[in-house]
């Protein structure tokens, strides 16, 4: 089920240097997506069974105090940052890789206006998403 | 400016609440709500955690949600709600079942339905540049109502593997309504488009989710060949009313075939640019797709991402419901749409056993060109169990809808996976 987007992106940098077409076959795998059903996917609403993630649910009942978010150390830093411009609900939907997270700290900076925190706190939001909402993990 | 006013602001403030982290933390949002209000948050300290003023629950929209039967709002700031798939069985989709996809806050204008004093500015590469009143447009122009598909770039994404970020839309972010204005050619041949011209600026006056008022929401464009095609509209009415508060009140584009947001809503000026626009949402990877097939996964540089222009041939299945009972040997109709942005659909053909065989969908004609169009099926499940219908549309091209997501890209766009619904035969 996991794609392991390091090594995606490095088999990928390969193949545009055309030396790694043997690494590539052991290691891009369409068929993986598809092994097994989701836990959590409705045999009634196939689509269900296609989606990035079916446990959507999971998420939902996260701490209420802080906007749905799971526990877990960083979620208190991450709530009032984030929501001083958008809600939580747009957070709990990512499963995205660590390399999005901080292209999307940098958009937020760079793009919108985000007021950026101190530099630990911000290590410590980040690495709060990246263990909470990705495809990696 | 104004942005770094309020990092100055934060830093002192944390330096004079310093030693309680979570009142740092509480300042630090807050102060960024206060640069939102446009004003200072009397009693900020005082607030409760997750409070909001209530002028912020207002600016969303959501408050306007009770409008919009049975959507599922995948978020409150910004507003952004899909339509399951089955309400979307309308041929004209009604208000209460069309999408919302908000980039911003819902204006004060519109949110007041107070057109007064609204200004259409057409400047740039033209002859002539214009300053249109509503008025203006509706007497000087000819008026059409047209059905015309809007469907979000980024409608389909959650079905990108691994995920992409930004709102996790499966079907419902599409809609076809009935749209009245004038035509965006004839306004723009009324300015007179130089031989410069290359691209549009859109520009509206929703509000920047972090309350600045000087930023810009989202302002995106399309190559002046599109905008002088007779299809794209600039809009006064859905379906006969007014356009509501989160729908672009009171001018909006409609710019069929493209992903949605090159239809601009709170519509206020059009910039004819001498290059492609790079207004807010069109740089970057916003709306941007690889320019070259990439792996599911990859990082693409910034230089190889190309704008989304055509969204691809694509159908629902919007009748029964999916996990529906039907009796088994007796006929049963099976409907939905299908659209393309290219225009007119070739086919729409089904599968009752998993994509092994597929049949011929009847598919009415578009009363107009990118409207959705109407496909229909009789079919008959042969004995008790467990069925999936389906569906792929084909565009006038040949190319068809892929049964499962399309190529991967990083922003999880155009997304036209054929829709699948279960049926189950009872005996």
């Amino acid at each position: 089920m996991r794609i392991i987007p390091t090594i995606v992106a490095a088999t990928v940098a390969a193949l545009i240097l055309s030396t790694g077409l043997a690494v590539a076959e052991t290691r891009l795998d369409p068929m993986a997506v598809l092994a097994g059903r989701p836990a959590g996917s409705d045999p009634l609403d196939p689509m269900t069974a296609l989606r990035a993630r079916a446990d959507l649910a999971e998420v939902a009942d996260g701490n209420q105090e802080f906007g749905g978010l799971p526990d877990g150390e960083g979620a208190e830093e991450t709530y009032y940052q984030c929501v001083a411009c958008h809600s939580t609900e747009i957070i709990k939907q990512q499963r995205v890789t660590d390399h999005r997270w901080d292209e999307l700290w940098r958009w937020m900076v760079e793009a919108q206006g985000m007021v950026g925190p101190e530099p630990d706190t911000k290590t410590l939001i980040l690495t709060y998403l990246k263990t909470n909402f990705s495809s990696e993990r | 400016m104004s942005d770094q006013t309020a990092s100055t602001s934060n830093q002192h403030d944390a330096e004079a609440s310093s030693g309680s982290r979570r009142s740092f933390l509480k300042t630090t949002a807050l102060s960024a709500l206060g640069a939102m209000l446009g004003m200072a948050v009397p009693f900020e300290r005082n607030l409760p955690a997750g409070f909001l003023p209530v002028a912020l629950a207002q600016d969303t929209g959501l408050d306007l949600m009770s409008g919009k039967k049975g959507l599922m709002v995948l978020g409150d700031r910004p507003l952004n709600v899909e339509t399951p798939v089955h309400l979307l069985d309308d041929d004209v989709t009604p208000y209460e079942r069309l999408f919302v996809r908000m980039n911003g806050l819902v204006p004060q204008t519109a949110l007041d339905q107070d057109a007064e004093g609204w200004v259409l500015t057409i400047d740039g590469e033209v002859e002539t540049p214009l300053e249109l009143t509503i008025d203006d447009l509706k007497s000087r122009f000819e008026n059409v109502t047209r059905r015309l598909v809007i469907e979000c770039g980024g409608n389909g994404r959650a079905f990108f593997q691994p995920g992409t970020s930004g709102n996790q839309w499966t079907f419902g972010a599409v809609g076809c309504p009935e749209w009245t204005g004038v035509r965006l050619a004839d306004v723009l041949k009324a300015a007179g488009v130089k031989e410069s011209a290359v691209y549009t600026g859109h520009y509206g006056n929703d509000v920047h989710l972090s309350g600045d008022e000087e930023k810009e929401v989202i302002s995106r464009g399309v190559p002046i060949e599109k905008a002088l095609q007779e299809d794209a509209i600039i809009a006064w009415a859905m379906n006969g009313e007014p356009l509501s508060a989160v729908h672009g009140f009171p001018l909006r584009l409609i710019v069929p075939g493209y992903p949605a947001s090159a239809s601009q809503k709170y519509l206020n000026r059009i910039w004819i640019r001498d290059k492609e626009h790079d207004g807010a949402k069109m740089t970057g990877d916003s709306y941007r797709i690889p320019a070259y097939p990439v792996a599911p996964g990859t990082e693409v540089p910034e230089e190889d991402m190309v704008v989304l222009t055509e969204m691809p041939v694509k159908s629902i299945v919007t009748f029964p419901e999916t996990g529906a009972e039907v009796k088994a040997g007796e006929a049963v109709e099976v409907r939905g749409h299908a659209w393309c942005g290219k225009g007119d659909v070739a086919s729409v053909q089904y599968s009752l056993d998993f994509g092994q065989t597929w049949q011929e969908a009847e598919l009415e004609p578009a009363p107009n060109r990118f409207a959705w169009q109407r496909w229909r099926a009789k079919l008959t499940l042969p004995q008790h169990g467990y069925y999936e219908v389906w569906a792929r549309a084909v565009d006038q091209d040949g190319i068809g809808q892929p049964p499962l997501s399309p190529v991967w890209n990083p922003r999880g766009y155009a997304n036209n996976i054929q829709h699948r619904i279960a049926l189950v035969a009872v005996g």
